[in-house]
């Protein structure tokens, strides 16, 4: 496998992530935390190249020099540049009400504070040695919420005190969310109806989740009160947004790995109105109604909501936001943007850019946006596009946790 | 390094960060030769480890090496016994152990290794697909760690840490590698790795 990032650079790799390498003819009886003793992952049957495994992220980030800033392409009259830079691992990123935009990550367990000072950034760690921080939520009054795998924490008027950020309120326990880690890195954000919405992912690749547990989205009042299950069945959702005009919440799938180089394909999905609670597939359904080869029942797609677009396959489908700023074309009003990490279980990379899902009546149409950052021919990436944000100018700033850089994307073209 | 303003402030991880606080004012500054005979203290002077459970370094994957001694210094891996040594170290100094310590011609402890452990962790390695990211010479690769000729004890320690997932800062590719393994596939195992 060759990408990019191989030895001998100054790049470097962190943990392995995602999905399980299992002998399938292995016969386990122990359970550690983390890990559900049933996943059926089966590479054998899938026809795949064995040897295939994630992608490893950075621990250091690449130089200014080393950034793929000149590889991103885009429609005619927008512009790409480097917004910020040397915060590795950094993934999902909120803006607080004055201005400073925060940045969670996974394995470097940081949380970054990136200032805006006279047009140059600057950036702080303002919290480190979690266990995967990926959930970051701005609250009322402005307060930040930390979401790592095994704790929840608020630092309240954390723009005022970004260089002593102090002790967080703890609130973890009032959380009370699952301890395991395979698929259990947080996405969080406040919905219009102000409550926390927060994922719960399926604790293996494919095996029988404990529905009352795993595959969920759920929501809470702030203090973490008020639980309830707003979409079940979801695999391993790690991005959401809500529908300016309707309200409804949208969210991204990943599909299961270990199940053939075209898929199944990951999905954008829709919570209807009035359709709170329902069930999205997994782990018999994938994609259009794909029953699972390895984790059977009769009728699995029975009641099963089918996605409003397929997002590609393996494509890791991360961070979604509906744009609502004036900068762009009028074109591109309430569409919205998904950043694509980019695939790891297929041979022929695919992905690693930003699309755009342009939505009516419950469906979507996907169209490329941001390309550039995979060379198909060579097979070879230079960046993984993750999180998305929409600045006050209405310009839009796409994370690439590969790199540690932040791009700005803007549109001076005609309108 | 790279235009990353680091400040070290009281955070989730209050003690980490206070440790790096104080000592980084002391020790910033410590020559590269310092450095690796610090580390030789106990993992060797050649980077091959003669002191129980501590692993051996020479011939590491520089990037694996690097990332352990990123996770460690964030307070991510957490070792006790290390944190003096790492709680200061600069980017630059981590680039340059990583070098230094894969550069370095592995050699295998004095440990005694029993052919008939290693034909069975032989085995048991094939079953569990060591070699996907291990590599089939067990040299490691990219994030993944240098297997061959690692002392037995300490493989056998980092394994059971996996097992019960008391590695902080590990994903769950080992968890899910090592799932159901008994502590006789354990020994297996690491009397495989040592002989390769």
């Amino acid at each position: 496998m060759t990408h990019r990032f191989s030895a001998g650079r100054t790049t470097l790799l962190a943990g392995a992530v995602g999905s399980l390498i299992l002998a399938s003819s292995a016969v386990f009886a122990q359970q550690p935390p983390g890990l559900s003793p049933l996943d059926k992952s089966n590479p054998k049957a899938s026809k795949q190249d064995g040897n295939l495994k994630p992608h490893a992220t950075p621990s250091l980030a690449t130089p200014a020099e080393k950034i793929p800033i000149d590889k991103l392409k885009l429609p005619a009259g927008f512009k790409a540049e480097i917004w910020s830079h040397g915060h590795p691992g950094g993934r999902t990123m909120v803006m607080g009400p004055k201005g400073t935009v925060f940045m969670g990550s996974r394995i470097i367990g940081r949380v970054y504070a990136i200032t805006d000072k006279n047009g140059k950034r600057e950036v702080k760690i303002i919290a480190q040695g979690l266990t995967q921080p990926n959930g970051l939520a701005i609250g009322k009054d402005g307060a930040l919420y930390v979401l790592a795998i095994n704790r929840v924490l608020r630092y309240d008027n954390i723009e005022d005190k970004l260089d002593n950020p102090g002790d967080p309120v703890e609130l973890t326990k009032e959380f009370n969310l699952p301890p395991e880690i395979h698929h259990n890195w947080k996405y969080a954000d406040f919905g219009p109806d102000g409550k926390l919405y927060i994922q719960v992912g399926a604790n293996c690749n494919i095996c029988e989740i404990n529905p009352g547990v795993h595959g969920q989205i759920r929501r809470y009042n702030a203090d973490g009160s008020g639980m309830e299950i707003v979409a079940r069945g979801v695999r391993n959702t790690v991005g959401f947004d809500w529908h300016p005009v309707t309200k409804e919440l949208w969210f991204t799938d990943n599909g299961r790995d270990w199940a053939g180089d075209a898929g199944p394909e990951d999905e954008l999905n829709r919570v209807a109105k009035g359709q709170e609670g329902a069930n999205y597939g997994f782990p018999y359904c994938h994609a259009n109604g794909i029953p699972d080869p390895d984790v059977k029942r009769p009728s699995p797609c029975a009641g099963v909501v089918m996605p409003a677009a397929l997002t590609g396959p393996h494509s890791a489908g991360m961070g979604i936001k509906f744009y609502t700023g004036e900068m762009f074309p009028k074109a591109y009003q309430n569409v919205a943007f998904i950043a694509r990490r980019g695939s790891w279980n297929k041979a022929d990379k695919y992905g690693y850019d930003v699309v755009l899902a342009r939505t009516s009546d419950g469906k979507a149409k996907i169209e490329p946006f941001l390309t550039g950052l995979l060379d198909q021919k060579k097979n070879e990436f230079y960046g993984r596009p993750t999180y998305l944000l929409q600045m006050k100018d209405g310009s839009m700033l796409v994370s690439d946790e590969q790199n540690g850089a932040i791009y700005r994307i803007s549109y001076s073209g005609k309108k | 390094m790279n235009g990353l303003k680091r400040q070290w402030r009281p955070s989730a991880v209050g003690l980490a960060a206070v440790l790096i606080l104080s000592s980084a004012a002391v020790a910033q500054n410590l020559p590269l030769t310092e450095r690796i005979q610090q580390c030789g203290g106990c993992h060797g002077e050649d980077g091959n480890s003669q002191i129980e459970k501590v692993p051996s370094l020479a011939g590491q994957p520089e990037f694996f090496t690097i990332n352990q001694l990123v996770l460690m210094r964030e307070g991510v891996r957490r070792i006790e016994a290390m944190m003096p040594f790492v709680n200061d170290l600069k980017d630059e100094d981590i680039l340059a152990l990583a070098k230094h310590f894969a550069s370095l011609p592995p050699k295998r402890s004095e440990e005694a290794v029993d052919p008939a452990l290693v034909n069975r962790g032989a085995e048991i390695a094939e079953a569990r697909r060591c070699a996907s990211c291990h590599l089939p010479s067990l040299a490691g690769q990219e994030q993944m760690p240098r297997l061959a000729k690692q002392r037995i004890d300490y493989m056998i320690y980092a394994l059971k840490s996996y097992l019960t997932d008391s590695r902080t800062g590990a994903d769950t590719a080992m968890t899910a590698a090592i799932l159901g393994a008994s502590d006789a596939d354990i020994a297996a195992l690491a009397h495989y790795a040592a002989s390769r």
